[in-house]
């Protein structure tokens, strides 16, 4: 995810699991991964992606918080969703959602799931968008919290009875997706992960493309029933409009169902108890989320770097230098920032260096998130968790405190999931992170000084260089990009890639100088420095642990431009390296 | 699905057939011998095994085309004979007749040339019976019922094989001296070799049921006596009376309903008559009607040496694409090039017969027609475009109406019939005579040979379990149930 995709959407989803198979993520697999694909995925064509069931930033109702701060601030226009599935629960979940500042709800329910689901997935997982609703509807209430926040649902909505349950139920808004897909040519033949789609739907490929036959009208037409359905349902409950509605789970009625042999004994009183509220207490949101912006440190960034955000072009953008106190009550700091200069300037940003900010003192969570080109952050002090979360060509260095005597190689600078998500930029870090260090990078340089356990796990692109121990399960589903370890102990390396370490060639030994320098250069590493200072001896110390389908590509790659061939041959090339491993 | 990639790398390649100078020679079927064997494992390989598959209701028998066309793809043809003769007891007979409602239904038809489902169907069953995989499966043990089947065409033959494979003492009953109903007298030999009923009626005899010829219920064995006789008995009778065309001069000699003319000429296949006295050798042939009767009766009249064929049609020429208000996966009227139209002869369509004109001998000499167009929904003659076109022999291929009253069968049980001139039934397919059901066209009107053997399949089971209390037997489709469509 990039600053630039942030910037410009309308709704940013934070999908904590889906309906139809709660837990358990998603896989694209290497020959659907075209070039395009790579490309809006900044990964490698050809290359598979996996889409890991747990967010590697989220452990508990406190991170996903943050993630909700974070996103907020890289697109403070965006209304920031949270997805949940519909299970015995979510109402404690949802109240918490509301709590950490979403701005919408979304509650799935185990009926949608695209051909790409596994079929016991579909049929077995999940439950039913009616019963987390009610539940989730109901605990907002009793908790003061429904007001501040957009319940959705979805879950294999088709008809307008459907919408209007759900409306009563408490939903405000409402997803479609199954139908709408139906209705512009669908037929569900199951296959939404082989690449075959028949009628065009699911699938990159263009042959196949060419079979859709589906019309943008198809669909209008099928939502004008919809609605038409919404209306006939609410005049005869004798609500005006859908908000009217909302929460009123009194009105429905469980006869027909209750007289279904399989229904008989079930009680569903509870899901129609709408708690006893003070007079003029709404059941549907009125109020917007109070996501704290005004006071974030960001405000000052953007007044001081005045002079490069008003510029007409990014070339024309003047240096930005400045020295500013942080405090780890200040969350996130530069996202903002980097919202107004992405966009102004679009995903390019601005020339590397163009704002340069040097922070002393204890940085809050996510510093440096989402930043893009031309921001440099420089935090003299330490970093808590999440530095250059998403970081999108943005630069972050953080070094000890000028003041400070002890050997940073020994302490920790930074906390954990360092680089997560980033697609490009650098971070330099003068001492040693913490846990699930680059998981998911797919473009940034990070270098560290000992990373903890589950370093490089999933990591798609980009480069790790870890100058110090590593803790277990090092590279575990790393599918691209390349990591430089110091002394590497084998077996911290995950099963799964032993296979992909290797010895460094001279290019590598080369590159890896170029970085060790600068590494020296912007935070004074003496570890660096010692590094250098014995160059010949020290590189032989290092692992290189590159996985080996992103190899074949990359050497792939690498044939096809020496022998001059066209973007598209190479990419032709690319891919065929990929499905021959 | 062993190749999910195999319809982006395979078009579509059906039967070859032989030249036709050479096919018109003889009576044979029209396909080269053994062209399918080499591409229909790759054919097969095309089916895309979707999640949904609409060929299985595409089929009123439901066949079970995925799986056997992945048998065929991977040539396991032991396995895709048995998953075939899951859901069809005759497939040799539908691979050849069947105009293929599920290849109409198949996804890949949405935008591309349909699977070759029927081209793989005949290839597993010809195949299965050439390495000896079709054998009698005779019951295991016998109910002590007798069931007579009237009738032996496609629904009387299913039903007679689904209720003695129950273990119950099946006769059929023709009235012709052969058995196969439309199969053997109405379809010509170049469409299917007669040998293939033969072939099949003896695996039935092995497996016990009986088989009863020229003997016509109603007339040389009263009906009701038959069912005394009888625990149960069966209508397969078909629908057998021809749409007349009553215009001036239906009376002259040369004259025909397509079926006198047909079953003669197959008669000269068996080896009855020498030549068919209804032949169109020499002669200007129009055949009235444009449907498969029709095309029957314009390659039998190719095989004769007919002097000219013309076909005459009332509605306007169909599309050769789908029309709108057909989409894909109904069944669609389109415009269909059969092997008896590659061999020539005319096709005129909206156009209506005004007349036949005879000489003094009583023989029709022409045939006066004018065109017609739809006006308000209405067939209406356009003035000034009669004309008169040569023909010493007329055929009648214009449909069905119902079934046979004649020879008293309907009368004798005093069946009810329904307001189309079938015999009505319920759910069981039960007629309103206690014990006495109905199958195939006599029930539901005249319509495909797979409606007509998911018929015979779906009687049996109310047959047996009005016999027996319960039944195993499956039901594929109900009395009801019609083809798809908008």
């Amino acid at each position: 995810m990039t600053s630039e995709y942030l910037v410009n959407a309308d709704d940013i989803q934070i999908k904590m699991a889906q309906g139809a198979k709660p837990g358990e993520g998603g896989q694209l697999p290497g020959h659907k991964v075209y070039p395009w694909v790579a490309k809006t995925r900044h990964s490698t064509p050809g290359v598979g992606l996996i889409s890991p069931p747990p967010h590697h930033d989220i452990y508990s109702i406190e991170d996903l918080a943050q993630l909700i701060h974070d996103l907020k601030n890289a697109n403070p226009g965006a209304r920031i969703h949270v997805k949940l599935v519909s299970e015995v629960g979510v109402g404690t979940v949802a109240a918490g959602v509301s709590k950490a500042h979403a701005d919408v709800v979304l509650i799935s329910g185990h009926d949608g799931g695209t051909g790409a689901s596994p079929l016991t997935s579909l049929k077995h997982a999940g439950g039913p968008w009616e019963l987390g609703l009610a539940e989730t509807q109901q605990t907002l209430l009793l908790n003061g919290l429904r007001d501040r926040i957009v319940v959705q649902t979805d879950g294999q909505l088709k008809t307008g009875r459907d919408v209007v349950i759900a409306a009563l139920l408490g939903a405000e808004e409402f997803g479609f997706a199954t139908a709408p897909l139906v209705v512009s040519g669908c037929v569900m033949m199951r296959v939404c992960h082989l690449d075959t789609c028949p009628v065009g739907i699911a699938t990159q490929n263009p042959v196949l493309r060419d079979r859709f036959s589906g019309k943008a009208e198809y669909v209008v037409n099928f939502f004008e029933f919809i609605a038409e359905e919404v209306r006939e349902l609410l005049a005869e409950l004798g609500f005006r409009s859908i908000e009217e509605a909302v929460g009123h789970a009194e009105l429905l009625d469980t006869d027909r169902a209750v007289s279904h042999w399989k229904a008989q004994g079930l009680d569903l009183a509870p899901l129609f108890y709408v708690p006893e509220l003070p007079e003029g207490a709404v059941r549907h949101r009125i109020v917007e989320q109070d996501h704290g912006l005004t006071k974030a440190l960001d405000n000052q960034l953007i007044k001081l770097a005045a002079d490069a955000l008003g510029a007409e072009s990014p070339e024309a953008a003047r240096p930005v230098r400045a020295q500013v106190a942080i405090r780890n009550i200040n969350r996130t700091v530069g996202t903002m920032l980097g919202h107004e200069v992405t966009k102004k300037f679009g995903g390019p940003g601005l020339p590397e260096d163009t704002i340069d900010i040097t922070f002393t003192g204890s940085a809050g969570q996510s510093f440096g998130a989402f930043v893009p080109r031309g921001i440099t952050l420089r935090l003299e002090g330490d970093a808590n968790d999440y530095v250059g979360k998403g970081l999108s060509g943005g630069r972050v260095i953080v070094r000890p405190d000028r003041g400070a005597d002890h050997l940073a190689e020994y302490s920790t600078i930074a906390g954990n999931t360092i680089g997560y998500g980033a697609t490009g930029g650098e971070i330099f870090l003068r001492g040693r992170t913490g846990e699930r260090f680059c998981v998911r990078n797919s473009g940034a340089l990070v270098v560290s000084e000992g990373v903890g356990d589950h370093g490089c796990e999933y990591m798609t692109g980009g480069h790790a260089v870890v100058l110090g121990e590593t803790g277990r399960n090092f590279a575990a589903g790393m599918s691209g990009g390349v990591a430089y370890v110091i002394d590497l102990n084998r077996d911290h390396v995950n099963v799964g890639n032993l296979g992909a370490v290797e010895e460094l060639d001279d290019t590598d030994r080369q590159w890896l100088h170029d970085v060790v320098r600068r590494h020296h250069e912007e935070t004074g590493s003496t570890v660096a420095e010692k590094l250098l200072a014995e160059w010949d001896t020290a590189v032989t110390r290092f692992s290189k642990i590159i996985p080996s389908t992103y190899k074949a590509v990359l050497a792939a790659k690498d044939a096809a431009e020496l022998a001059g061939l066209s973007e598209q041959e190479t990419t032709e090339k690319m891919m065929e390296a990929a499905t021959n491993g | 699905m062993a190749d999910p990639k195999g319809f982006l790398t395979t078009g579509r390649e059906v039967a070859k057939t032989r030249p036709v100078a050479e096919r018109v020679k003889d009576w044979n079927e029209v396909y080269v011998p053994g062209s399918l064997l080499p591409i229909i494992s790759k054919q097969a390989g095309r089916c895309m095994d979707c999640g949904i598959p609409f060929c299985h209701n595409g089929c009123p028998l439901g066949n079970l085309i995925p799986e056997w066309n992945d048998y065929a793809y991977r040539e396991d043809w032991t396995a895709a004979s048995e998953r075939l003769h899951a859901t069809n007891n005759f497939p040799e007979f539908t691979g050849r007749l069947c105009p293929a409602p599920c290849e109409s239904a198949c996804v890949l038809g949405i935008n591309q040339p349909a699977v070759t489902i029927k081209n793989v169907e005949v290839s597993i069953i010809d195949k299965a019976w050439d390495s000896g995989d079709v054998t009698p499966q005779p019951p295991e043990r016998l109910s002590g019922k007798t069931v007579a089947v009237i009738g032996s065409g496609p629904a009387g033959l299913a039903a007679a094989q689904q209720l003695t494979r129950a273990g119950h003492t099946v006769a059929v009953y023709e009235r012709a001296d052969r058995i196969g109903g439309l199969l053997r007298y109405g379809i010509p030999e170049f469409k299917m070799e007669k040998s293939h009923i033969n072939r099949r009626i003896e695996q039935m005899r092995l497996e016990g049921t009986k088989f009863r010829t020229e003997v016509e219920i109603g007339k040389d064995i009263d009906a009701a006596k038959l069912r005394r006789r009888y625990d149960a008995v069966v209508i397969a009778a078909g629908a057998t009376v021809s749409r007349d065309l009553p215009v001036p001069g239906r009376e002259l000699n040369g004259v025909h309903f397509a079926m006198e003319y047909l079953p003669l000429a197959n008669k000269v296949q068996e080896g009855d008559l020498t030549v068919s006295p209804i032949h169109a050798g020499g002669k200007h042939v129009v055949v009235i009607g444009g449907g498969d009767t029709g095309a029957d009766c314009v390659g039998t009249a190719h095989r004769q040496g007919a002097a000219s064929v013309t076909q005459l049609e009332i509605m306007p020429k169909p599309g050769e694409e789908r029309n709108a208000n057909q989409p894909w996966p109904t069944f669609p009227m389109l415009y269909k090039v059969t092997s008896a139209h590659e061999e020539g002869g005319e096709r005129v369509y909206s156009v209506s017969t005004t007349h036949f004109e005879g000489d003094e001998d009583g023989n029709v000499q022409a045939l006066h027609l004018v065109e017609v167009e739809f006006k308000d929904g209405k067939l209406e003659q356009k003035p000034g475009t009669e004309r008169r076109i040569p023909a010493q022999l007329v055929t009648l291929a214009m449909g069905f109406t119902g079934t046979d009253q004649s020879n008293g069968l309907v009368q004798q049980f005093g069946l009810e019939l329904d307001q189309r001139g079938n015999v009505a039934r319920d759910e069981s397919y039960a007629t309103n005579v206690d014990g006495v059901f109905v199958a195939g066209d006599a029930g539901r009107g005249q319509s495909l040979i797979v409606w007509a053997i998911a018929e015979g399949r779906s009687a049996a089971r109310g047959v047996d379990r009005f016999l027996t209390g319960t039944s195993a037997l499956p039901a594929p489709i109900r009395p009801t149930d019609r083809s798809l469509l908008v």
